[in-house]
């Protein structure tokens, strides 16, 4: 096939729609976060105020945006390697063992995934109740009576009782990201290996992980970013960030800020840190995880 | 080429339909664009306030639109400038649009309607920092609707112990341990958030009206008094006899259960408003139950006590484009046809003779108002330029939750509202 002339021309007028889409809906409103923690503005008045990195230096001496920071980090370190620690390992059980009812398995963990973050934080809300909560419940049941918590009250609790929450409802997810991918993996490899007599576990660090890595690190990145947005519809829903402001996040303290305070620039200014933050951490993870791809 | 050309004029008309979402007015017929929150009074109320209104003004077209987060709804189109003409939405909402037009200086001075009907308005709850928000005697925002908020109890339990219901704080303690010794906690709230109804009227009653006012306007040390100092010590105390399960539900998803536990009579008082009847009407209660309300306790008896009258408001922001019809609008509000429709919704106005119309569920509440020892309490805190980071309501409110959990002492308390007092005071300056 040989290029018409005009072709060249025909393939940028088809792109420019969505370029101008991306423009104004991504890159102008990220352009305009960054403009506007640079004002103090209430949101709604003509009278913006330059104020320099002013908002940038208050955000240091506020603890309450150094706990949600401190409380992001946490989630994010925590949720993600439980997630993908447990993602991993139920993929690999489920498409190496021959499991019965394996569809089953996999059909019951997606759901989570698809539920909207109202009825999740409904259905934690039965099993957290401190009284007749499904946990405390069956540990009274067990006459375990000294391990019942206030799931949703303690202060040093409740960030992971959101932590368990955020597992949950993501764990599906990536989990059958895995297991496509493991899926994939040649047979042979494994026949061959445990004619050598590698053990199970043995199979799935050197085979089974290499192989894959390339999705897991994908992965990565994809949960880093969306653990920020999933922790703040969830302590919304479920805590409103409370009590006393220990389950806040950052999000939620933008949100809080840049609405509840009137503070707008101040807001944007939290959306930057958290922007810089998402990037930098996503940047460490993928140069981090970076190896020489293994192919079959 | 001729196809290129198609492609182009596809392309153009489908952005044209993107960036084309502006509206034409048409200049015929007069719009007046009203936005109201739709409350626990709901909406048709408005829709036959609105049809009597139009009966009386041919040719205007009256457009309502009303939703339970109407903020979310309009606020966009005021970021770019279309406001509505008229706004029925009262302060204290988690947007906070309300609060932030009264920090931008943004509304119309209404002083010239609150005068015109100065004969029709009941006193008290006109000329605070509710309306007045800038403290200087004029009104920016009407009252709407009021409704006295205090503390919620069981009549039935009262009359099955034969509890009197304390009339002071010490009557309140020697009650506390009563109740305690028969499983009963003294004392619960739905969320932090809503001590509104009980910190303002304890301000108040424990310093006087002018102590509160001084709290409300930031003036300097004011926590540090020994007023201050009261009115924390017996918060501590009250919280010290809050229900065990209190924290763990306060919030978005559980407090329901916290007002629950007042229907089971496992706690004896919480604050709330008279909303609180329609929205347990179908939660299951004890034996007998009746809902009561009461006004706070007096320090010393004798003493003044007061009722924390939430009032929903009106208001008209200075962009609006069609100013005078709106205050004619506003002004129509506070008629005697519009006040009968309202008050059928149980929406009650604060014009004078309403009491008669006031639904019989709640009139034991507006009672409340006769006795010469309880008064109405409006406002809040003063509004100031924003401060980036500091929400007096949240450390006054939210820390209770800490308090009870341990996890704050009344000093530490003390101290942050000191803080962020000081903080507000200096950006209101």
């Amino acid at each position: 096939m040989s290029n018409k002339p005009g072709d060249g021309r025909f393939v940028a007028l088809c792109l420019v729609p969505a370029l101008v889409l991306f423009a104004l809906f991504m890159i102008w409103p990220t352009v305009n976060v960054f403009r506007m923690s640079l004002y103090t503005w209430s949101g709604f008045s003509p009278d913006m105020r330059f104020v320099g990195l002013d908002n940038f230096t208050k955000l240091l001496d506020d603890q309450q945006f150094v706990r949600a920071f401190q409380n992001t980090v946490a989630l994010l370190v925590v949720v993600t390697v439980i997630t993908m620690g447990m993602g991993l390992f139920l993929a690999a059980i489920m498409t190496r063992q021959k499991l019965r009812g394996r569809d089953l398995y996999r059909f019951v963990l997606y759901i989570p995934n698809v539920l909207s973050v109202v009825v999740i934080a409904a259905v934690f809300s039965a099993i957290y109740d401190q009284e007749n909560g499904l946990i405390n419940g069956t540990l009274r049941a067990l006459s375990l009576d000294g391990l019942q918590l206030v799931w949703l009250g303690d202060q040093k609790v409740v960030l992971w009782s959101v932590a368990i929450a955020m597992v949950w409802q993501s764990l599906g997810y990536y989990m059958v990201l895995y297991m496509s991918s493991m899926s994939s993996i040649p047979e042979e490899l494994y026949e061959a290996s445990s004619l050598d007599g590698a053990s199970a576990t043995r199979q799935f660090f050197d085979i089974t992980l290499p192989l894959i890595w390339q999705t897991l690190r994908t992965t990565l990145t994809f949960f880093v970013m969306s653990a920020v947005n999933l922790s703040f519809v969830l302590v919304r829903a479920m805590t409103g960030g409370g009590p006393d402001g220990s389950s806040e996040v950052l999000l939620s303290y933008m949100y809080k800020q840049a609405y509840t305070n009137s503070s707008y620039g101040y807001g944007m200014a939290i959306g930057v840190v958290i922007f810089m933050f998402s990037f930098l951490v996503s940047l460490l993870v993928s140069r981090a995880t970076r190896r020489e791809p293994v192919q079959f | 080429m001729r196809k290129t050309f198609a492609l182009a004029t596809a392309a153009v008309t489908a952005l044209g339909l993107l960036t084309g979402c502006s509206s034409s007015d048409s200049a015929e017929t007069k719009v007046l664009s009203v936005a109201a929150l739709e409350g626990g009074y709901g909406r048709d109320m408005y829709t036959q306030v609105i049809e009597a209104y139009q009966s009386k003004h041919p040719g205007l077209d009256v457009q309502l639109q009303i939703s339970k987060s109407i903020e979310d709804e309009i606020s966009p189109n005021m970021k770019a400038g279309k406001f509505p003409d008229v706004v029925v939405l009262g302060q204290g909402r988690k947007a906070g649009l309300t609060e932030t037009l009264i920090k931008d200086k943004a509304l119309e001075d209404l002083t010239p309607i609150r005068d015109g009907l100065k004969d029709r308005l009941t006193e008290g709850i006109v000329g605070n920092l509710n309306t007045d928000p800038y403290g200087d005697a004029k009104t920016f925002l009407m009252p709407m609707y009021y409704a006295p908020t205090g503390l919620f109890y069981n009549k039935g339990l009262f009359t099955k112990n034969n509890w009197t219901v304390p009339e002071t704080w010490d009557q309140m303690w020697t009650l506390a341990e009563d109740a305690k010794a028969k499983g009963i906690a003294l004392f619960t709230y739905p969320t932090a958030g809503y001590l509104d109804s009980y910190f303002f009227s304890l301000l108040a009653g424990v310093g006087g009206e002018q102590f509160y006012t001084d709290v409300m306007t930031y003036q300097q040390d004011v926590w540090k008094t020994p007023q201050a100092k009261q009115a924390l010590d017996i918060t501590t105390r009250l919280l010290g006899y809050a229900a065990p399960t209190t924290v763990g539900y306060a919030n978005e998803q559980d407090f329901t259960k916290n007002q629950q536990s007042i229907l089971d009579d496992k706690a004896l008082f919480m604050p709330n408003g008279t909303w609180i009847v329609g929205e347990m009407k179908d939660a299951p209660r004890a034996d007998g139950f009746a809902w009561g309300l009461t006004p706070l306790p007096a320090v010393t008896a004798g003493t003044k006590r007061y009722l924390t009258t939430s009032v929903e408001s009106v208001w008209i922001p200075s962009a609006a484009k069609n100013k005078d019809a709106a205050k004619d609008f506003v002004t129509f509000l506070y008629s005697e046809e519009a006040a009968a429709i309202f008050a059928k919704s149980n929406a009650i106005q604060p014009v004078k003779g309403i009491a008669s119309s006031v639904p019989d569920e709640n009139k034991t509440f507006f009672q409340l108002y006769e006795d010469p020892n309880v008064a109405a309490l409006v406002g809040g805190f003063a509004s100031t330029a924003p401060v980036e980071g500091v929400d007096i309501k949240a450390v006054l409110f939210d820390t209770a939750n800490s308090i009870i959990s341990g996890d704050k002492t009344e000093d530490q308390w003390q101290a942050a509202l000191h803080d962020a007092s000081e903080k507000l005071r200096q950006a209101g300056k």
